[in-house]
């Protein structure tokens, strides 16, 4: 079953469409990461998702209801969300901030313990969050989302801004959740590589458009093997391939290949030197996730 | 009442009480300053002249006081852009309402503890005549019902601005035109929200050229006035919720 269903989702800002009909499916209790560079309509589609801001098109299912202004409230108390920068309120402590969530939330006092806990806050819960750093910042919007132990948990960028130890801290976080609290975990970031490590299915958008959505499984198998080969006299070198039924295309001065097998490979270079077309490089190689983000997003891994 | 209670939760450690205390400070000691400079000849009509001065006096000083407690407690939300998370639990329509009535009852305890404070100066004073706990009364819902107009107005302001100055500018304005407006033709005071502080004193004053002798009467503001003052509190109400609600957070 999908946790999240969205059909034809569209937002358009003058005359700008940010997202383009994205039909977005998050399998429940999964880590749905949602990758794409900066300025692609993550945000806005999170935001769409928790009806802070109105679709210009499309509909939305949340936990197989849909969403309207009606029924929004009632869906979202099963919904934990952090968006952007975590929300807070500077003069007061931690707790304190908690306590607020807690009563709108109608949860039990003693969950804000608990999450203080979960997020290793506890010792810090009454200072005040004006004076906290900004990972502590960022685990205190994480427990004010955990609070309710909602069944689907939304984190926009949440290791934005955080050193390498906060960013570590928040992946194992946010790894352990589907597995202690059965939640489904829908995390977004810009990062390739941190979608890697925490998700295992995944959605890559780009300019409001989706361009890929499936298992992290599914990506990692398009990074295919080939061969790379490079002659003294390539396009007869290609000639002699298509001879041979080998299909092939050039690329910066290489011959790109799929992958042959032992016998093959070895009577194509016989055959090369047989027709005295001199080998410089014969190469297995495999394209990085980054490449296939590369070539999906138009962009560098990380933007 | 969950929203509103939570109001005066998040208001802790922002100084509500202080800017309070200030605004009664300042409006008891402009009043006594000027009840020092008055012989026994002119506190002959104390009360109404304490009526009076405090309807100028809350032109001064209520609507720079209003805009300071609507941003104290609206700009937190700005501050921690809390806003996004907050819409995820209750709607922007009841948090625009619990954040009106938390102002509607900051101000009303501001007001009668004011009426309170005023009341034992004229009584402490030795005032002549009855003393008008009924006028005082009404004369307090009346600042009350003029500084909720303006209220809903900075509030509008308030949230609608992430930067404070916008509505803290607009509140030193009012100050300004609150009193200014008094000298222009009646008409174009109704034009002034500000100007309602005045407009709807309790006491009126007479002055005589010739005998260059100044005396007060008691008067009741006009209907047409208090109708305005409605018009004007529902136009600021209806814009600066629509405002709110519409926005994309």
């Amino acid at each position: 079953m999908n946790i999240i269903e969205t059909h034809d989702l569209c937002k358009q800002y003058g005359n700008t469409l940010r997202v383009a009909h994205l039909d977005l499916d998050v399998p429940e209790g999964s880590i749905y990461g949602f990758l794409g560079p900066n300025g692609a309509g993550k945000s806005t589609t999170l935001k769409m998702i928790l009806g802070l801001v109105r679709p210009t098109a499309g509909n939305i299912k949340v936990l197989g209801k849909k969403m309207d202004g009606a029924n929004r409230l009632s869906i979202l108390r099963q919904v934990g969300s952090l968006i952007e920068s975590p929300s807070y309120y500077g003069h007061l402590t931690g707790e304190e901030n908690l306590r607020i969530v807690q009563t709108l939330r109608g949860v039990p006092e003693k969950n804000i313990r608990e999450v203080l806990q979960i997020v290793r806050l506890d010792g810090q819960r009454g200072k005040k969050v004006a004076h906290y750093s900004l990972g502590m910042k960022q685990r205190l919007g994480l427990a004010a989302a955990l609070l309710g132990y909602p069944k689907l948990l939304i984190l926009d960028e949440p290791t934005n801004g955080l050193d390498p130890a906060g960013i570590q801290e928040m992946r194992e976080l946010i790894c352990e959740l589907p597995g202690r609290f059965g939640m489904t975990v829908v995390v977004s970031s810009h990062l390739l590589s941190e979608i890697d490590q925490m998700a295992d299915h995944v959605a890559i958008i780009r300019e409001g458009e989706l361009v890929f959505q499936d298992t992290l499984e599914a990506l990692h198998g398009r990074s295919r093997h080939h061969l790379a080969l490079r002659t003294i006299n390539n396009p007869v070198a290609r000639a002699i391939l298509q001879e041979k039924s080998v299909s092939c295309r050039e690329e910066e001065g290489y011959l790109i290949l799929p992958i042959l097998t032992d016998e093959l490979a070895a009577q194509l270079t016989r055959l090369l030197a047989e027709r005295r077309l001199g080998v410089i490089r014969l190469e297995e190689r495999q394209r990085s996730l980054e490449d296939i983000f590369l070539e999906l997003t138009g962009k560098a891994a990380s933007l | 009442m969950k929203l509103l209670k939570l109001e005066f939760f998040k208001c802790r450690r922002r100084k509500i009480l202080l800017v309070c205390a200030a605004v009664l400070a300042a409006e008891l000691l402009w009043i006594v300053s000027s009840f020092l400079r008055q012989d026994a000849e002119d506190l002959i009509q104390g009360w109404m002249l304490m009526l009076y001065d405090l309807a100028m006096v809350d032109a001064i000083i209520l609507p720079i006081s209003v805009a300071t407690i609507a941003s104290r407690n609206c700009e937190l939300e700005h501050k921690g852009t809390t806003l996004k998370l907050l819409e995820t639990m209750a709607t922007p329509g009841r948090l625009y309402g619990a954040k009106l009535t938390w102002g509607a009852l900051v101000l009303a305890v501001l007001l009668i503890v004011r009426w309170a404070l005023f009341m034992g100066v004229g009584i402490l004073w030795q005032f002549p005549g009855e003393v008008p706990w009924e006028r005082f009364g009404l004369f307090t819902l009346i600042s009350w019902a003029v500084s909720m107009m303006v209220y809903a107005m900075q509030q509008g302001l308030s949230l609608r601005f992430q930067n404070q100055a916008a509505a803290l500018v607009c509140g030193i304005s009012g100050s300004f035109l609150g009193i200014l407006s008094l000298l222009f033709p009646p008409a174009l005071t109704r034009c002034v929200p500000w100007g309602y502080y005045g407009l709807l004193s309790l006491v009126g004053m007479n002055w005589d050229p010739d005998t260059r002798f100044t005396w007060f009467y008691w008067k009741w503001p006009a209907s047409t006035d208090l109708v305005l003052l409605c018009l004007w509190a529902a136009l600021f109400l209806l814009v600066g919720r629509a405002l709110f609600v519409r926005k994309e957070v």
